[in-house]
């Protein structure tokens, strides 16, 4: 049975403002969903919806079968975890965990064993007496997820819980995030403008863009097929390689002199990308390009290679990723081509995959 | 590192004004005060004569001074608590209120503006027994008002006149302070299942308690020292003495009594009172409460 029905869902402000036109979404038990975008798309709003701090202007959102549009947000059986943590910063560490079972009069036993039990799992025994401002930045993610936790909610609700810690905490959070999960099952809504978080973490992940879903899929479904030119450019680090260009009999037409071949029945200006691990780096004979080297970026693992591609009207930018080091000249031209089968080709117009 | 002034003189001179100020207009009176509360002086002021301590030992042994003492505690603890509750009150919901927001606060924030002395004669014609609005009306529904003979309803008199000026200042205050407190605790504890009233109780009114804290001070200070004008435009600390405060009572012996030994050593006594306070302010507002 799926846990969370999003259906024909959108938010109008009073002022007007559409701010979601309508989204679908059906999350599966258990399942872990990243709505991923950049700021202003929407997805804070999605979330708020759901978790009831937003109002709904229509659709219908069903929890375990049941629609809550109306419902308050404590009644409908989700936990938040917000980007500033919102821990209560009057009460304890123990206090602040406990107080949504206070409210909802569990006995002062259930309560101690509860959140004991939850400390435990986050290793934050040693912390409980303390106040959140006694805590570091790591410390109060954890509570604010411990928070969540304890109240054993249908559904968790996270809205950028990574985005004030920093990058080395991250990396460990976000693993800590997608384990605990894992071994407590519940479906989690995740929102966050960070890619590399939402391919991390999914199941399935919604790229938002100015309150649309442009794809829902699985993060390797994004990576090999993205539907639109936004997906495209969104999802992967450093961002796929597009240039504008047309469709004729002969294939791709990148400029007068420059042309890569494809047989395709459609016609007319086109969106062509590749991503930067996917070019490979040729003699001059076999090479689709050259690229003119304008700047390197080793990274020892990788390198990544800044450059234009001479169009005639126009010079392209373009990124190439290499594996291991490389110490080019820059200036000098490296000489690239372009494997059919990572082609994505869009259509300019509609913005759909072809 | 630390800053160096090459110029000497230049310093004190930019003080000076202040200095000069606080020189005439507060120590030299305190002075004079403080060397007052230890003679007695004819009415006429051509005479006086050391007495020591005498004065401060009448006081002390005057019941009539321990009933102003009794007067100004309920005065004041009734002005700083019905103070700081109807304006927490109007702050929660003018935080509430999103159309015509400010006009509502600009109002609000009017008492403040009026003098002290138009305040007390302001209540003063509302509540006159013979011709006040509110006192006419709380006659038709059977309460006998009449300040001037009933000792309780001058106190609460008076209570509303010093409250209803510092209610604006109080506002003022609760507002920032309301709006100071971050929307994602709220709506952290309403999806914890709290309750407005809950909310507002567990973690809205604990967040204020700094703001709340320090108004409690400043109220009490100001019910304290600074009543003396609506008292005196509402009820003069009658009838009797049922609404002569502290400072009311200096007034009262030292002007109309004439009996400056004693409202020297009672003003003594209040700059005591007002030593104590401010160490009270500066050790723990400054301080902050914690929580």
């Amino acid at each position: 049975m799926s846990d969370v029905v999003l259906n024909n869902i959108g938010k109008t402000y009073p002022n007007g403002y559409h701010a979601i036109p309508s989204i679908d979404l059906t999350i599966e038990e258990g399942e872990f969903i990243v709505l991923v975008g950049p700021s202003g798309c929407g997805k804070s709003t999605l979330l708020r919806m759901v978790a009831g701090l937003e109002t709904i202007s229509q659709g219908d959102l069903m929890i375990k079968g049941a629609k809550v549009n109306d419902k308050e947000p404590a009644d409908r059986d989700i936990a938040m975890v917000f980007q500033n943590y919102a821990l209560y910063p009057h009460m304890t560490v123990y206090a602040n965990m406990a107080y949504g079972l206070k409210n909802r009069g569990e006995s002062k036993e259930v309560i101690a064993e509860k959140v004991t039990s939850v400390a435990n799992m986050l290793g934050l025994e040693e912390l409980l007496e303390r106040k959140p401002k006694q805590l570091s930045g790591g410390q109060r993610q954890r509570v604010a997820m411990g928070r969540a936790m304890v109240r054993d909610p249908k559904v968790f609700l996270f809205d950028e819980p990574l985005s004030n810690l920093d990058a080395k905490l991250r990396v460990q959070m976000r693993v800590e995030i997608r384990q605990l999960q894992r071994k407590l099952g519940t479906t989690t809504l995740y929102v966050t403008h960070d890619q590399v978080e939402a391919m991390t973490l999914a199941d399935r992940l919604v790229v938002l863009n100015k309150g649309k879903a442009e794809q829902i899929g699985t993060p390797m479904d994004l990576y090999n097929k993205p539907a639109t030119p936004f997906v495209a450019a969104f999802i992967g680090s450093p961002s796929m390689n597009l240039i504008g260009a047309n469709l004729d009999e002969q294939g791709i037409r990148l400029s007068q002199d420059l042309h890569l071949p494809l047989v395709h029945q459609h016609r007319g200006s086109v969106v062509w990308g590749i991503r930067p691990e996917h070019l490979d780096v040729v003699d001059e004979q076999n090479a689709d390009f050259a690229l003119r080297i304008q700047a390197v970026e080793s990274l020892g693992a990788e390198t990544l290679i800044h450059g234009t591609v001479d169009l005639g009207v126009k010079q392209e930018p373009i990124v190439v990723r290499l594996s291991g080091p490389h110490w080019p000249e820059i200036n000098s031209l490296l000489w690239l081509k372009a494997p059919m089968e990572h082609w994505h080709v869009f259509d300019a117009v509609t913005q759909q995959r072809l | 590192m630390s800053v160096y002034f090459p110029h000497k003189k230049l310093p004190y001179l930019l003080v000076l004004p202040q200095l000069v100020i606080t020189l005439i207009f507060f120590l030299w009176p305190a002075e004079q005060a403080f060397e007052q509360a230890f003679y007695q002086e004819d009415a006429f002021g051509l005479s006086r004569e050391f007495v020591g301590f005498d004065n401060f030992v009448y006081l002390f042994n005057d019941p009539q001074y321990y009933k102003s003492i009794w007067v100004t505690l309920v005065f004041s603890f009734s002005v700083a608590f019905s103070g700081l509750a109807i304006a927490l009150w109007l702050a929660v919901m003018a935080d509430r209120v999103i159309r015509g927001k400010l006009t509502y606060q600009t109002l609000l924030v009017w008492p403040y503006a009026v003098a002290p002395a138009l305040a007390g004669v302001l209540w003063w014609l509302l509540f006159d027994p013979s011709m006040g609005p509110v006192a006419l009306w709380l006659q038709y529904f059977g309460v006998d008002w009449n300040h001037f003979l009933n000792g309780d309803q001058a106190m609460t008199l008076v209570v509303i006149s010093a409250t209803w000026k510092q209610i604006s200042y109080n506002f003022l205050f609760f507002l920032a302070g309301l709006q100071a407190v971050p929307r994602s605790l709220i709506e952290a504890a309403s999806i914890d299942g709290a309750s407005p009233f809950k909310r507002f109780w567990t973690i809205v009114f604990p967040l204020l308690s700094p703001t709340t804290f320090f108004l409690l001070v400043i109220n009490l200070v100001y019910a304290f020292f600074d009543t003396f004008g609506v008292i005196d435009a509402t009820t003069q600390g009658g009838p009797g003495v049922s609404t002569a405060t502290m400072v009311y009572k200096v007034f009262n012996d030292g002007f109309i009594g004439l009996d400056m030994g004693s409202s020297a050593a009672q003003s003594v006594v209040l700059m005591f009172l007002v030593g104590v306070m401010t160490v009270i302010q500066f050790r723990y507002i400054e301080r902050k409460v914690e929580y």
